[in-house]
C-alpha cells in the first residue's frame, strides 16, 4: 500500500485485519519509495526482507512521485513488473483522475469510503474479489 | 485607315445618276452633300436642309467655310480639312459647327476626297451628323461622374496613367485633376504594396478577368492612409483592344475601424473567456485539494471514533458512548457538507453535455439512491416523457428534491410523496408533491438560495445547500424550478425542462 497519510494508512490496515486471513500490507509513504521498493534498489534490495509484492493498493496524491507517475512508471517496465496488478485506492473521486488512472493500466479504481463500516466492506470485498477469485498473473 | 476615295467620271456625271440621287435625297438624319475641289458646295440633301436650315437655292455654289464658327474661320480651319482629305483622302471631326439661324451644333464631320477615273481629284463629298443629343448625353454623364463626392472616379490609360479625375477622387485622394492627371497610378499606393508589385497585378487582373475587386490600405496626397474597396474595369473599344481602366475607389476606413473595433472586442472576449477557463481551472484544482484534503481528517475522525467505538465501547458508560456519537454525527454533517459544496460548485462551473432523458429512469436512479426511504414515494411517470438535460445533474436535482418531500414531514407521520410528469407546450413539468410541514410564502424565495435554512439541525438535519443545488442544476440545463406551498399545506415543486421533440 501506498499511502502518505498515516490516519489513513493505519484505518485501512486496522479495517483489512479485520477481515482478512493471511493477507499482508505493508506500507510506503511516497511515490519516490514505492518506486525504490518496486525496482529493489537500496534500501530495498534484498527481497527476502522486501518480497515482491502481489499486487499494488495505490494513492494517487503522493509526495514526490504521484499514484500516477508511479503507475506510469509500472506499465513501461520491460520485465514481468508491468503486469503487477494496481488497485487505486484514493479520495478523489474525479473523472479526471479516473480515466487517467484506467489509460495508464490500473485494474481497479476504489475510492475512500467516508465512514469506517464503508472501509470494512470495501476490505471485506476486495479481498474476496482478488484473493479468491482473481487469477493473478506470474510476476 | 484606309483611303476611302469613291472614282468617279467627271462632276456633272455625277448629277445624271439618278438612282444615287433619289438614295442621297431621301436620307434626313445625314446631311450630304459635294464641295468643288475649292470647297464651294455643288449639291444639297434634305438632311442638310434639316440640319443647317438653308435651301439648297441658297446655299449651292456658297463656300463651305460658312458653317464654321469664327474661332475655327480664324485659323482658317475649313481649308486645313479640304488640305488634309486632299493629301490622305479622310478627313474626319467632332465640333461645333453654325447653323443658318447662328445656333450651334455638335457635329461629327466626315470628308471624303473625290476622285475621277485618271485619279485627278474632282472634289469632296461631306458627310455631316449632329450629334448635340449623344454629346448632351455624354455631357451629363460627365458631369454626374464629375460630381460624385463618395467614390472616387477615375480613368487610366493601359499603361495606369491617370487620364480623368472626379470630385471625388480629389476629396477622397486630395489631388487636384491638373496635379495628377498624366501620373501613374501606382503613387496611390503605399511603398509596400508598390514594392510587391500590386499596381500593376491589380490592371493584370483587370485585364485578363474584366474587373479586379481589392480592399487596402492607399494613401492620401498628404501621405495618410486610408482604407478603400477598389474596382479597376478594363475599357476596350468595339474591336477589344484595351483602351484603357476605369477606376472606382471608396473610402471605407470607418467600415474598416469598426470591423477592426467588431474583432477587437471578439479578440478581448477570447482572452477573457481564457482567462475564465484558466480559473475555472484553478477553481477545479481547488476543490480537487478541498475534497481531497479536507475529507482525509474527516475520515481520521470518523475512522477513529468508530475503532474507538467498536474496540473500546465496552470501557465506557453511556455518556462516554454518545459522546462518540455526536463525533461521528459531526463529522458526517461535514462530510455531507463537503459534498454538497463540491457539487454546487461543479454545477456552477463544468461543462454539461445535454442529451435526451427518459423521465421515468431519472426518478428511478434517484429513488435508487434513496434506499429505502423510496416506498413513500408514489410515481405516476409518463414512460414516454423526455427531456433534453444532463442526467446525473437531473437525477441529483430529483435526489434532492425527493429526499426534501421526505424529510420534512410532522414527527411521527408517515411521508407520502407524489412524483408526476406532464406534457406542456415544447417542455415537461416533473412535480415532486408532498404532504409535509410546507413553507410559509415569505421564505419561498430564500430556500433556494445557498445555506438558506428554515429549520434547526435537530427537527431537520442539512446543509442548506440541497435547494440551490436543484436551483442552479435546472438552470444550467436550461429549465426552471417553482415552489407552491403553504405553511401545513405540503409543498409542491415544479421541475420545468425542455421535451425531446416526439415526447407527448
Amino acid at each position: 500500500m501506498v499511502e502518505d497519510d498515516p490516519a489513513d494508512a493505519r484505518l485501512v490496515q486496522r479495517a483489512f485485519q479485520k477481515v482478512n486471513h493471511g493477507l499482508k500490507l505493508l506500507r510506503l509513504k511516497d511515490g519516490d519509495e514505492a518506486v525504490s521498493y518496486l525496482a529493489g534498489d537500496p534500501p530495498f534490495d534484498n527481497r527476502l526482507l522486501y518480497p515482491m509484492p502481489e499486487m499494488v493498493l495505490l494513492d494517487i496524491k503522493l509526495p514526490r512521485r504521484s499514484g500516477l507517475e508511479v503507475l506510469e512508471w509500472l506499465r513501461r517496465r520491460t520485465g514481468p513488473l508491468r503486469r503487477l496488478p494496481v488497485v487505486m485506492l484514493t479520495s478523489s473521486r474525479h473523472s479526471v483522475d479516473v480515466n487517467r488512472a484506467y489509460e495508464l493500466g490500473a485494474n481497479s479504481y476504489l475510492a475512500k469510503p467516508d465512514t469506517a463500516s464503508g472501509l470494512e466492506e470495501l476490505a471485506r470485498s476486495f479481498q474476496q474479489y482478488w484473493t479468491r477469485f482473481n487469477q493473478p498473473p506470474s510476476l | 485607315m484606309a483611303v476611302q476615295s469613291i472614282p468617279l467620271p467627271n462632276p456633272s456625271h455625277l448629277h445624271s445618276e439618278r438612282i444615287f440621287r433619289k438614295l442621297i435625297d431621301s436620307v434626313t438624319d445625314y446631311a450630304i452633300f459635294v464641295l468643288d475641289p475649292t470647297g464651294h458646295i455643288v449639291t444639297w440633301n434634305p438632311g442638310a436642309e434639316r440640319m443647317k436650315g438653308y435651301h439648297a437655292d441658297e446655299i449651292i455654289g456658297r463656300h463651305f467655310s460658312i458653317f464654321y464658327p469664327p474661332a475655327d474661320l480664324e485659323w482658317n480651319k475649313p481649308a486645313y480639312e479640304l488640305k488634309v482629305a486632299a493629301e490622305t483622302g479622310r478627313f474626319e471631326d467632332e465640333n461645333w459647327r453654325v447653323r443658318k439661324d447662328g445656333s450651334r451644333f455638335w457635329a461629327n464631320v466626315v470628308i471624303t476626297r473625290l476622285l475621277d477615273d485618271e485619279g485627278r481629284m474632282v472634289g469632296f463629298g461631306k458627310i455631316t451628323r449632329d450629334l448635340s443629343e449623344r454629346r448632351e448625353a455624354e455631357q451629363r454623364y460627365r458631369l454626374l461622374i464629375e460630381q460624385v463626392t463618395d467614390y472616387a472616379i477615375f480613368s487610366l490609360d493601359p499603361g495606369g496613367i491617370v487620364r480623368s479625375w472626379n470630385t471625388g477622387a480629389e476629396r477622397i485622394k486630395g489631388y487636384k485633376a491638373e496635379e495628377i492627371i498624366g501620373q501613374h497610378f501606382s503613387r496611390f499606393y503605399t511603398d509596400e504594396d508598390r514594392a510587391k508589385g500590386l499596381p500593376a497585378q491589380m490592371l493584370a487582373r483587370a485585364t485578363r478577368d474584366g474587373h479586379a475587386e481589392t480592399e487596402g490600405w492607399r494613401v492620401r496626397k498628404n501621405g495618410a492612409r486610408f482604407w478603400s474597396l477598389v474596382v479597376i474595369t478594363a475599357m476596350r473599344d468595339e474591336e477589344g483592344n484595351l483602351t484603357g481602366f476605369s477606376k472606382v475607389t471608396r473610402d471605407i476606413t470607418d467600415r474598416k475601424q469598426l470591423l477592426d473595433q467588431v474583432r477587437q472586442h471578439a479578440h478581448e472576449l477570447e482572452l477573457r473567456v481564457a482567462e475564465r477557463d484558466k480559473t475555472n481551472a484553478e477553481l477545479e484544482a481547488f476543490s480537487y485539494s478541498v475534497s481531497h484534503d479536507l475529507r482525509a481528517p474527516l475520515r481520521a475522525i470518523s475512522g477513529f471514533t468508530a475503532a474507538l467505538q467498536e474496540d473500546y465501547g465496552d470501557k465506557l458508560d453511556e455518556t462516554g458512548r454518545d459522546y462518540l456519537d455526536q463525533v461521528l454525527q459531526a463529522s458526517a454533517r461535514m462530510n455531507q457538507l463537503v459534498t454538497d459544496l463540491l457539487n454546487y460548485s461543479r454545477l456552477t462551473r463544468a461543462d454539461m453535455e445535454l442529451q435526451p432523458i427518459a423521465v421515468a429512469a431519472a426518478v428511478k436512479a434517484a429513488l435508487a439512491e434513496l434506499d429505502a426511504d423510496a416506498q413513500h414515494v408514489k410515481l405516476a411517470i409518463d414512460k414516454r416523457h423526455a427531456v433534453v438535460g444532463h442526467e446525473a445533474t437531473l437525477v441529483q436535482v430529483l435526489f434532492n428534491l425527493i429526499g426534501n418531500a421526505l424529510k420534512f414531514h410532522e414527527p411521527g407521520k408517515q411521508p407520502r410523496v407524489t412524483v408526476t410528469s406532464e406534457r406542456n407546450d415544447g417542455t415537461i413539468a416533473v412535480r415532486v408533491r408532498d404532504e409535509g410541514i410546507g413553507i410559509a410564502p415569505q421564505h419561498q424565495e430564500r430556500i433556494f438560495k445557498v445555506f438558506e435554512r428554515l429549520h434547526g439541525q435537530e427537527a431537520y438535519p442539512g446543509t442548506g445547500i440541497g435547494l440551490a443545488i436543484v436551483k442552479r442544476g435546472i438552470e444550467r440545463m436550461g429549465g426552471s424550478v417553482r415552489v407552491q406551498s403553504d405553511l401545513g399545506q405540503g409543498s409542491t415543486f415544479t421541475l420545468e425542462l425542455p421535451a425531446v421533440d416526439g415526447a407527448d
